[in-house]
């Protein structure tokens, strides 16, 4: 502090003293209005989704969008394509041989595969996403899938569902749109309840 | 002093505007090439299975499969803003790293923006009256105010003031409410100011006695004060000079530091443009970014292209060591795994010209880099299994065993460089004859 404020400071005590209690009304008002800040900022965080929950909700299921193309090879190098109308609902997986969760939900996709397919209502489809050709059809041959999977091996599958993470599954309505996803392991009965739920909603043939 | 800071102030302006159309890009004319947009783009688009990097700096396959469809999009003519909205479609508004600016997210964008405000307006009303308190005449103006045409009531009024605050604080003293060097600060800045009034008015002669009382009583007790002073703290008798010395040693500094300010602004002015005029890879910005050196990038493109290589992604981990290769054509380690990937290609499906490229490519990270022995074990491997140059592979192999490889590596070459010995009828060295 330079000395010419000093003694206007003492100026000041000498021609007319200072109101102390000024200053005490402006620490207050500033302690409550940062009070007010930080209460405010914790009510906005605390009521809004969480990142992760935003980042795995799909833009595609929101605006029920039509199922993005899906062509290519499979792990049998055969070639494969959805029709754009399946007439069926589809669930569409995306996995990983070495993903836990991926190897948890193998089960249930082959129930619900074998479920489904008497009816011909549902049927699974997988597309590797993370891994490659050789170990994602060992791990299936040892599953037992029927089921046909696409290789993707420029993950242009992935990208066109916007995925980011195994495993990842998508619910395509007979018509051919997105209506459903699953980011993390599935179950047959909650894709049965999902399927259900896409039915009650006018999304079956 | 106060004349030099006007062209200063001025100087420190005009670096500033230079420096932000500089950084604005407004002078760049040429519209931007298709790889310079898909590398504008690709920086702020979130890698989607590694959070906070951008697709740009990433060498995750999802990286690699969004910069392929940014640049095929971009080549099939849509616009960058089409682009992004079509990864926003598919992977929501957290694909981009910039929050958008709506909603909540909003304040992210304007916060900054009202806080550099509020904070230019305090600094303007600070600075205003910091200037006014130490004004031309040193002090508050007076009752009557210290316009330049000070009239002789005016004057007169001011001078009783001066007066009377002198002899409040001569009262004051000597009722022991101030402090030495507080009542020595204050009488110095009264005389001051007493003394610039008079100079002003130009009427020393016409001084009223009472005033001229006062300041004759004061002068006179200040040996007196000066004694106390010394006999109670020897140093506050040297503060009164050192306090009007010291307004004018201030003034010199700020001007000090104006100037170093300037010499700093100028020289990351200097830069800016060095960088500016220089090459600069397509999207990079010349305030530079968070990135990676060229040495890291090539440190994580080998060590991803040995995982893709491990995982049995042949041609990713190839495509990653050509693109390390077109960037630094002498590394060694690029330069021996590619060959090697090439020679195993061409083998299993017989072309000549696969395996010339590898030989080449292997025989150039041998002479580059004599110690290592990943090329000469594929070197040894080639001379072997092509040529049947068992004398040759036995040379590289030893090469290979003496370079300290890793023992994984040695057991899983072993039956390879069993035979090459056996082959050119050597005794088996021991590193690969118990495997």
């Amino acid at each position: 502090m330079s000395i010419g404020t000093e003694v206007d400071v003492q100026a000041g005590t000498v021609t007319s003293p200072p109101t102390p209690a000024t200053g005490r009304h402006t620490a207050r008002w500033v302690a409550v209005i940062a009070l007010a800040v930080c209460a405010g900022l914790v009510a906005v965080l605390a009521t809004r989704p969480s990142a992760q929950t935003v980042a795995a909700r799909s833009p595609l299921v929101d605006t029920h969008a039509v199922a993005p193309p899906i062509a290519g090879a499979t792990l049998d190098g055969a070639s494969y394509r959805l029709p754009r109308a399946p007439g069926h609902y589809v669930v569409l997986n995306f996995f990983a041989s070495w993903c836990i969760p991926c190897q948890e939900e193998g089960p249930e996709l082959v129930a619900f595969q074998f479920q489904h397919q008497s009816t011909g209502d549902a049927s699974v489809l997988s597309v590797v996403f993370e891994d490659t050709v050789g170990d994602a059809r060992a791990y299936q041959q040892k599953l037992g899938v029927t089921w046909p999977t696409m290789a993707d091996n420029d993950g242009a599958l992935a990208l066109a569902y916007g995925v980011r993470s195994d495993p990842t599954s998508f619910l395509i309505s007979p018509d051919g749109r997105v209506v459903a996803s699953v980011t993390g392991g599935a179950t047959a009965k909650g894709l049965d309840q999902l399927v259900a739920r896409a039915e009650a909603s006018g999304y079956g043939t | 002093m106060r004349r030099h800071r006007f062209p200063l102030w001025t100087a420190l302006g005009a670096v500033l505007v230079v420096a932000l159309v500089l950084g604005s890009g407004l002078l760049t004319s040429s519209p931007p090439t298709d790889a310079q947009r898909a590398a504008a783009i690709e920086s702020v688009v979130r890698c989607p299975t590694c959070e906070d990097l951008s697709v740009a700096q990433s060498t995750a396959p999802t990286a690699v499969a969004v910069r392929a469809a940014v640049t095929q999009q971009i080549a099939e003519g849509r616009s960058d803003q089409q682009v992004e909205s079509y990864l926003v479609e598919r992977y929501g508004s957290s694909i981009v790293l910039d929050p958008p600016a709506r909603g909540w997210s909003l304040l992210v964008w304007l916060l900054p923006l009202l806080g550099g405000c509020a904070a230019a307006v305090a600094l303007g009303v600070v600075l205003f009256r910091r200037r006014r308190l130490s004004g031309p005449d040193g002090g508050r103006p007076g009752p009557g105010g210290p316009g330049p045409d000070l009239t002789p009531e005016a004057a007169a009024e001011r001078r009783t003031f001066l007066a009377r605050s002198l002899a409040d604080a001569d009262a004051e003293y000597l009722a022991g409410d101030l402090s030495d060097q507080d009542y020595l600060a204050l009488r110095q800045r009264d005389m001051v100011r007493l003394a610039a009034l008079e100079a002003r008015t130009g009427e020393a002669a016409a001084v009223g006695p009472a005033v001229t009382q006062a300041a004759v009583a004061v002068d006179e007790r200040v040996p007196e004060v000066g004694i106390a002073t010394a006999q109670r703290a020897g140093t506050a008798v040297s503060t009164a000079p050192g306090a009007g010395a010291r307004p004018r040693l201030r003034l010199r500094r700020n001007t000090w530091f104006l100037v170093i300010g300037c010499v700093c602004l100028a020289s990351a002015l200097i830069v800016a443009v060095a960088t500016f005029a220089s090459d600069r890879q397509p999207g990079q910005s010349a305030t530079g970014t968070f990135a990676q050196t060229q040495a890291q990038q090539t440190e994580e493109s080998l060590a991803q292209a040995a995982t893709d290589e491990n995982q049995g992604q042949v041609g990713q981990a190839a495509q990653l060591y050509q693109s390390v290769l077109h960037q630094h054509p002498d590394n060694e380690v690029a330069l021996a795994q590619l060959g090697w990937l090439e020679f195993e290609t061409g083998r299993q499906g017989n072309s000549a010209s696969l395996i010339a490229d590898a030989r080449a490519k292997l025989l150039r990270a041998v002479r580059l880099a004599p110690s290592d022995y990943a090329g000469h074990l594929y070197l040894g491997t080639l001379l072997l299994q092509r040529d049947g140059n068992a004398a040759g592979a036995v040379a590289q192999y030893r090469r290979f065993l003496a370079d300290g490889p890793p023992a994984a590596l040695v057991g899983q070459a072993s039956p390879e460089v069993r035979s090459a010995f056996q082959q050119a009828g050597l005794p088996v060295p021991a590193a690969v004859a118990g495997a």
